[in-house]
């Protein structure tokens, strides 16, 4: 059986838009900085909930800032 | 790492010492009743660090650790000193002979008193790392969805010591079971349900310091 991940883009989207730190992030999403980082780092899946916050924060749509692709 | 961690780091290990120390007790080294020694050194660090805690706001824990993770830590270091405490209690109990019937006995009385301070230092380190965190998030969903992972685990672990002491309860020797006094259960019981505890702070430091690594 195949196994899947959440992969993210948050890093990217958010280093695209130099005013947003990672703290400025967490706080727009009611998160602490070490769950961005946690997740940017890909060591944490968010909630449903959570991932439709980043994207709004983000300024792109859901499936642009997360894929749920094929483990290698 | 800093000259302040490094520092917290040698509190936490004076107070590891002073209760090996207190733990020991009576003939404990070569002898000598080095349990008020013990008692004194993991005290006295206890303290030394709270103080240490409040004049290096911030600078104790790594920044880059959440709110809820420094929480976890300090609770993990409490629940293992109340641990300590309460196995040297029951460890005591079956020499007090009928005094061990009583409610109110030496090791009973001490025991309160420990866990007092001990409650005391941790509700004072608590609070003093609320406050540094500021008004920011103190608890996420990641928090959470560890913590309730921890209390799984915890509740799992202890269900297999549970069938494990019936076991060894049934396979006991009658007259190895005299040690089982109605208040000696009681606090074995109590010991338990904290060293439940200890086992879900032990499981959440591991899968923070996992989910960094």
């Amino acid at each position: 059986m195949s196994e899947f991940a959440v992969r993210n883009h948050i890093r990217e989207f958010r280093q695209s838009r130099a005013e947003l730190t990672q703290a400025a992030l967490a706080e727009a999403c009611g998160v602490t900085r070490q769950t961005i980082i946690a997740l940017e780092a890909g060591k944490y899946a968010p909630s449903l909930e959570l991932a439709f916050k980043l994207a709004r924060a983000l300024g792109r749509n859901l499936e642009e800032v997360f894929q749920y692709e094929e483990k290698n | 790492m800093t000259r302040v961690q490094r520092l917290s780091l040698a509190l936490l290990a004076m107070a590891a010492l002073g209760a090996a120390g207190m733990f020991l007790g009576p003939d404990g080294w070569f002898g000598l009743d080095i349990g008020p020694i013990g008692s004194a050194v993991l005290y006295g660090a206890v303290w030394l660090f709270v103080i240490h805690q409040a004049k290096f706001a911030g600078e104790v824990f790594p920044e880059h650790w959440s709110p809820a993770e420094k929480q976890s830590w300090v609770a993990l270091v409490f629940m293992a000193l109340i641990t300590l405490h309460m196995v040297n209690m029951l460890l005591a109990l079956p020499g007090l002979g009928a005094d061990a019937d009583q409610v109110r006995n030496p090791a009973t009385r001490a025991l309160w008193l420990n866990l007092g301070l001990l409650i005391f230092g941790w509700i004072v380190i608590g609070t003093q790392l609320r406050k540094q965190d500021g008004a920011g998030i103190q608890v996420d969903e990641r928090d959470l969805r560890i913590q309730h992972r921890a209390g799984r685990v915890a509740d799992g672990t202890m269900a297999l010591f549970i069938v494990w002491i019936i076991v060894a309860l049934f396979a006991l020797p009658e007259q190895s079971r005299t040690w089982l006094r109605p208040l000696i259960v009681a606090n074995a019981l109590i010991a338990l349900l904290i060293a439940r505890t200890l086992i879900e702070n032990i499981y959440t430091v591991w899968r923070y310091r996992r989910e960094r690594a």
